[in-house]
């Protein structure tokens, strides 16, 4: 069953100034079965970021229509978990009040919705944090309380917009490893946005390749390395390196070469 | 540094030995909070009986420090000068409640409301270049020299910046904060007390500072003006006798009553919420 369905994606912006129309998105279709990883590739500036705006309902698509089981998308909701590339912590909130905030929103008492903000906050690796507020923490950890929060409310989908584009390179592979461990336990859907094209093929099962604006689906590739996946072992992975190459040529990246 | 975390912080020199230098000891004097706030007004005091005790100016129109606190005793002690600040304090009190009311709910309307911004915001800029003072003339006539008349003012004055402000602030809360607080199920009333009301404080803790410095500013116009008691009215009485000491009375108490608004209120405020949470940086400390 196909769980999240985009068909026909179309997407028109019009400059309030000049009035001058871009067509970022041409037509973009692909469907994601329930607990799949899915990330969405494709060169900069080419309707990524786009298409997850409307799949979070951010963004009124000018054509095409999104369902997620079913029911088509009309504005931002609790089913579809979003996370952001800059964290979108609440500065006013510690860590336990931003993870609960989903929770408290939802209409949760406040002693199970502590209970299970800790939960979560344990699970991303945050305990003893709770206290703090965002702008105390580091750029990984705020990513990691960012992730907390969504999961808290037991998403049906979670979207995630180039999340680790603001860590630092060694904190970026961190990361990428504790949230495919904790996706892990849970398998919720996934539809993953990065240009990275070592993270997307890392992270997920599949990787839909969008051409350049205005942008179609120009491949859909599956991953088929075995989970668990770790960096240390990535390198030697005859089916990491192949597909690697693969994506990188379509990106138009020729004669890359995988860093040792 | 607030004045009253002084009592917590500064602690009794260590007990030193023969040796240390008068420059080690300076350095550790300097570093108590109590010294470090009081240390530019013990300079620019020094520099004004300086310039007194020369005989720059005539003393019918300069007068030292001496002559000052003397002139601030006798006041003090015959009980007017606190009564004046009791009136003062009172009106500007009612005055800028009344102004933070009504330019707080404002603020959140035309902010948060495109059809009160578009309707108002020209309004705004209109008759917010109507300055404070400018209003005096017709509310004399409105309301003649009453409470009333100096509330109306300082109300007027408090009022602007703050809607400015407000509106500032609501409009600079990321979007991506207003997206991740609708994703995660926030109704538009809890959009609102969650994220609104703390991401518009930066802006609105700086349109109550801006505002209540106007609405200072104009309560003493207002009683230079139109006033039968208050500070304002005191220093403009002394002028009329001739009596430039207690002119210089009235400015020192209008600074220190605004340095004390600043250390006990505004200061403390601040620190506990934009500033704790990182959303300011510690305004001149
Ligand atoms: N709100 C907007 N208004 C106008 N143009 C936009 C807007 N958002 C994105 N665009 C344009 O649409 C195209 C795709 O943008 P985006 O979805 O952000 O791409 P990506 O995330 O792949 O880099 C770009 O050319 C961008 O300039
Ligand atoms: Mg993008």
């Amino acid at each position: 069953m196909s769980f999240l369905t985009v068909d026909r994606l179309n997407q028109v912006y019009t400059d309030v100034y000049t009035n001058e129309h871009t067509v970022a998105i041409d037509d973009v279709s692909f469907t994601i079965p329930a607990g799949e990883f899915v990330s969405l590739i494709g060169p900069s500036g080419c309707g990524k970021t786009t298409v997850l705006n409307i799949v979070a309902g951010f963004v009124e698509a000018t054509g095409g229509a999104v369902q997620l089981e079913g029911v088509p998308v009309a504005g931002p909701g609790p089913d579809r978990g979003v996370v952001f590339q800059d964290f979108a912590l609440f500065p006013w909130k510690t860590v336990l009040a931003n993870v609960a905030f989903g929770l408290k929103m939802n209409g949760v008492g406040k002693a199970e919705r502590q209970a299970t903000a800790q939960e979560m906050i344990d699970l991303v690796g945050l305990s003893g944090f709770e206290r703090k507020f965002p702008h105390e923490l580091s750029g990984g950890m705020r990513q990691r309380a960012a992730v907390a929060r969504v999961l808290a409310t037991e998403p049906s989908i979670m979207l995630m917009d180039e999340p680790f584009a603001s860590v630092d390179a060694q904190t970026r592979r961190v990361l990428q490893q504790e949230v495919l461990r904790i996706w892990d336990l849970r398998r919720t859907t996934v539809l993953f946005v990065t240009h990275d094209v070592d993270e997307a093929v890392f992270m997920s099962d599949r990787v839909i390749v969008l051409s350049t604006r205005p942008s179609q689906v120009q491949a859909d590739i599956r991953i088929p390395i075995e989970r668990p996946r770790s960096w240390t072992d990535m390198h030697t992975n005859e089916d990491f390196v192949s597909i690697r190459r693969e994506l990188m040529g379509m990106l138009g990246v020729e004669g890359a070469e995988v860093a040792p | 540094m607030s004045v009253q975390t002084t009592a917590k912080t500064s602690r009794p020199d260590p007990p030193r030995r023969t040796g240390t230098s008068a420059a080690a000891r300076w350095r550790a004097l300097r570093r108590r909070p109590l010294v470090t706030t009081l240390f530019p007004f013990a300079v620019v005091i020094a520099v004004w009986a300086v310039v007194a005790e020369l005989g720059v100016f005539p003393s019918a129109f300069f007068v030292g420090p001496a002559t000052v606190a003397d002139s601030l005793l006798t006041s003090v002690q015959r009980g007017i000068l606190p009564a004046y600040i009791v009136d003062s304090l009172t009106r500007l009190a009612v005055g800028t409640g009344v102004g933070l009311l009504v330019g707080v709910a404002l603020g959140f309307l035309i902010g948060l409301n495109r059809h009160a911004r578009r309707f108002s915001w020209p309004l705004l800029l209109f008759f917010q270049a109507i300055g404070d003072i400018a209003w005096l003339p017709i509310v004399i006539i409105w309301f003649g020299f009453s409470l009333t008349s100096v509330t109306v003012v300082i109300v007027y004055t408090v009022v602007f910046p703050l809607i400015i402000s407000i509106v500032a602030g609501l409009d600079a809360i990321p979007t991506n904060l207003l997206r991740a607080a609708s994703s995660l199920g926030a109704s538009r009333w809890r959009m609102f007390w969650e994220v609104y009301v703390p991401g518009a404080l930066p802006g609105l803790s700086s349109g109550v500072r801006t505002g209540l410095g106007y609405g200072w500013r104009a309560l003493i116009a207002a009683e230079i003006i139109i006033g039968t008691s208050g500070v304002g009215f005191m220093m403009f009485d002394a002028r009329r006798q001739g009596d430039v000491s207690h002119v210089f009375v009235g400015m020192a108490v209008l600074g220190v009553l605004w340095y004390m608004t600043d250390a006990l209120v505004l200061a403390p405020l601040e620190k506990e919420t934009v500033e704790r949470w990182g959303l300011v940086e510690g305004i001149g400390r």
